[in-house]
């Protein structure tokens, strides 16, 4: 149960990445063009006649300005789209349109609502607005997000929808947007009855962080860190920024929710003589330990690197602080202390909160786009001016940070005997990938194919080893550092070759493993996807070793042992052929991570790793039963063979869902017919194994069941060779 | 011969997993062992004749066994039963 919330909410933060990668960009914008057409600040620095109103310059300012605030004012369809499209499995581009359709929908709902009863003259100031130019509730991105998961949960459900033969246009993705809209303006309708009641009970929550003050400060500084290794971050400092929660304020007479709203819309605004240190709070304590703390925990680990590896360790260190220090990006650097240290970590988050509360006391009001480097702190501290930021103290403050941090990393590193980077003992590697590393992992067949295609596509060897195999990943992709992946079997995963690749950490948690790289990390994902669908990915460890004796034929080198003291019996009796039901990748059965497979308890076989969500006759037979959850299908042959056909493992659990079959029992089928369908990544995501075995359950009949094929197979290609007893 | 009657737990029924322990189990005894449900009789060794018999939660069976050892092999039929159905 716990994986399962930890694997929706990994794709919720996911499904966040889309649209926040858009704010450093749009508060660049924002950041640049409104700063240096402040009259307050022109004025201040004698600047008005040369970049003043009139100039050129002013104008594409003010230009660039309004396309930033543009962003920040219209988040929440933002989100809605952004969202509805991360959480689609499939046909996003539909759950897009849906998304924006039911956002329009929800709102007007709301506004018409509003209008025919007049409530809004007894609503909180500000709790109605205009969204996207429509009279509506003031719902911030809780309402672009509640748009985009629901358009995303009906999306998924109903994108295959068949409708009657009458209404059949209407069925398929066309029916998601027509779905939606009907599902949003009921929610809008319900949404004007119970929005209220949340705003006011969001305002008193919002009430009850601030009347808390500097302890209430440091509570969410210290949340804020000790979230960051699980990936759940933005899900919870979310709402401090960009809802009621974390604060409301009426800026040149608009009324403005969340904190990085609040700092934003009075960056903008021309009256703007103080920021809110009751905004900024949330923001400005990550400058100190950021640009100042963290870095200099990586001197410290560099310091204490052993000389043979410091070189190395220094790169790595390097380019994490720089990373940390310029952006504000910290994992790659957290995460290089986390894993040897929870303890060192959890400090960690106690001072990045205490930072939060001494940023809140010196009332520090710099506020950031997406983090707290020395980017942000240039355009919205130092740039914006001292008294309006009071960024000063950030240096004070951090350089103390600095040498807390120093000391306390030195002091823990020696006196514990941490293995931070460099410290490895000689056996192990320093955590970054080295030729000779893979060179060695990989077997003598694939290194010639591997020296003649470079570094990045071994590094992407590496990874895939270490993800136990192309057969074991189902699903990649990446956040803004982290690799994110979803393997068969999380014992295969071997974290000392992810290390080996240049992971400066790896979480598991049930299939989910995460594996964080930093920034650098899309490039990866690219190279490693690109890498999956070249032939060398199929070379597993074993078959490489397989692969390096000559003699052996491809049938022979891919099966486990126990057909193999079959194949002298081959030449006796009748023989049968039967053909791939499925398209995918063949697996011998002692690879499926389900006994009643790998021992051969329901019989001899083998297993494949379907690529395609059908499967077809394997021969001409009689289908002798279908399971009432459409998840395994017994066939006998008109040769009298039983197979049993069992797609994916332990679905039985699914009961039916993602499964269509297309065969009833007893009836008759011609080879390559089909059978069934299923949806692979809906199985996936329902957290189990596609693998498929296919059984023949009377094999004690058989002299000999052997693969005919190794490696990649099509429907209908030839898969097992039966030989009468 | 032995009789029993075993009602069905496992909210699944008796699906691949369970089916092909019985079969397994059944292979090895020295007695030959049938089941019945619905009116239709299955010999246990057979791993389609069992599931095809499409039992589910609830439904009560009856085992017949019958041969040498046939007591003992009864009662290690009615304890597989309860352990995993």
């Amino acid at each position: 149960m716990r994986e399962r919330i930890f694997g929706v909410l990994q794709r919720v933060g996911r499904a966040f990445m889309l649209p926040i990668a858009i704010l450093p960009v749009a508060g660049l914008l924002l950041g640049i063009g409104s700063s240096f057409t402040n009259e307050t600040w022109l004025q201040t620095n004698n600047l008005l006649s040369a970049m003043g109103p009139g100039t050129l310059l002013y104008t594409i300012l003010s230009v660039m300005a309004a396309c930033g605030d543009i962003v920040f004012t219209n988040l929440s369809i933002i989100f809605a789209v952004g969202v509805a499209i991360g959480m689609a499995k499939k046909e996003k581009e539909v759950a897009a349109l849906s998304g924006a359709i039911a956002f329009f929908v929800m709102h007007s709902a709301i506004g018409a609502m509003l209008k025919i009863t007049g409530a809004a003259a007894n609503m909180l100031p500000g709790a109605v607005a205009a969204v996207v130019g429509i009279e509506s509730l003031q719902m911030g991105v809780f309402g672009g997000i509640i748009v985009g998961l629901g358009v995303a949960a009906l999306h998924n459900r109903f994108y295959k929808i068949e409708l009657p033969q009458v209404l059949a246009f209407f069925g398929g993705t066309r029916f998601v947007p027509i779905i939606s809209a009907a599902v949003y303006a009921v929610v809008g309708v319900l949404m004007f009855i119970l929005w209220p009641p949340v705003q006011n009970a969001m305002y008193s929550v919002g009430d009850a962080v601030r009347a808390s003050g500097y302890g209430g400060t440091l509570l969410y500084g210290i949340m804020e860190r000790a979230l960051i290794p699980f990936g759940l971050h933005h899900v919870f400092y979310m709402p401090f920024w960009q809802t009621a929660v974390g604060g409301s304020m009426t800026i040149d007479g608009v009324l403005v929710e969340g904190a990085q709203n609040i700092f934003f819309a009075q960056l903008a605004s021309e009256s703007t003589v103080q920021f809110s240190v009751e905004a900024t709070r949330f923001m400005s304590g990550k400058f100190p330990f950021m640009i100042f703390g963290l870095p200099l925990a990586a001197y410290a680990m560099y310091r204490c690197a052993f000389a043979e590896h410091k070189k190395i360790a220094g790169g790595l260190l390097f380019s994490a602080a720089l990373t940390s220090i310029l952006t504000g990006i910290t994992e790659p650097l957290e995460f290089t202390f986390l894993f040897v240290s929870p303890l060192l970590y959890a400090v960690h988050c106690v001072l990045a909160g205490a930072s939060y509360m001494l940023m809140h006391i010196f009332g520090v009001g710099v506020g950031m786009t997406f983090s707290g480097g020395f980017i942000d702190l240039l355009l919205f501290g130092i740039l914006e001016g001292n008294d309006k930021t009071h960024w000063v103290n950030i240096v004070w403050v951090g350089l103390a940070y600095a040498a807390v941090y120093y000391f306390l990393f030195l002091g823990a590193i020696k006196k514990f005997k941490l293995k931070t980077p460099g410290r490895e003992d000689s056996g192990e590697e320093t955590k970054l990938y080295r030729r000779a590393d893979v060179e060695a992992a990989k077997g003598k067949a694939a290194s010639a194919a591997e020296s003649a295609s470079g570094g990045s596509t071994s590094v992407s060897a590496l990874i895939l080893q270490g993800l136990g195999g192309k057969a074991n990943v189902s699903d990649v992709d990446s956040c803004a550092t982290r690799l994110r992946v979803t393997v068969f079997d999380a014992n295969k995963v071997d974290e000392a070759k992810l290390k080996q690749s240049g992971a400066a950490g790896i979480i598991k948690k049930g299939t989910g493993v995460q594996v964080i790289y930093g920034p650098r990390v899309s490039v990866i994902k690219s190279e490693l996807v690109d890498y999956i669908s070249t032939p060398e990915a199929d070379i597993e460890p074993e078959e490489a070793h397989a692969a390096a004796a000559p003699e052996e034929t491809p049938a022979a080198a891919a099966p486990a042992e126990p057909q193999k003291s079959d194949e002298a019996m081959a030449k006796q009796g009748e023989s049968y052929t039967l053909y791939a039901p499925l398209n995918g990748k063949i697996l011998p059965l002692s690879e499926v991570p389900d006994e009643m497979f790998s021992n051969e308890i329901l019989g001899k076989g083998i297993a494949i790793l379907p690529d395609t969500g059908a499967v077809y006759a394997p021969a001409d037979g009689v289908i002798e039963q279908v399971a009432d959850t459409c998840h395994a299908i017994g066939i006998t042959t008109d040769d009298g063979i039983e197979i049993l056909i069992h797609v994916g493992i332990d679905t039985v659990k699914l009961n039916g869902q993602c499964f269509d079959v297309r065969v009833k029992d007893g009836a008759k089928i011609k080879k390559g017919e089909l059978l069934l369908e299923f949806d692979i990544s809906d199985i996936i995501e329902a957290g189990y194994p596609v693998v498929t075995p296919i059984i023949v359950t009377n094999s004690d009949d058989y002299a000999g069941v052997l693969p005919l094929t190794a490696g990649a197979v099509k429907e209908g290609g030839e898969l097992l060779r039966l030989v009468r007893n | 011969m032995q009789t029993f009657t075993y009602e069905i737990k496992d909210e699944i029924g008796i699906h691949a997993r369970p089916a092909g322990l019985l079969v397994k189990a059944a292979k090895g005894l020295s007695s030959k062992a049938s089941m019945e449900f619905g009116g239709k009789s299955a010999d246990m060794t057979k791993l389609f004749a069992i599931m095809g018999l499409g039992v589910k939660q609830g439904d009560t069976i009856t085992v017949n066994v019958e041969g040498p050892g046939e007591e003992a092999d009864a009662a290690t039929l009615e304890r597989l039963l309860s352990e995993n159905l």
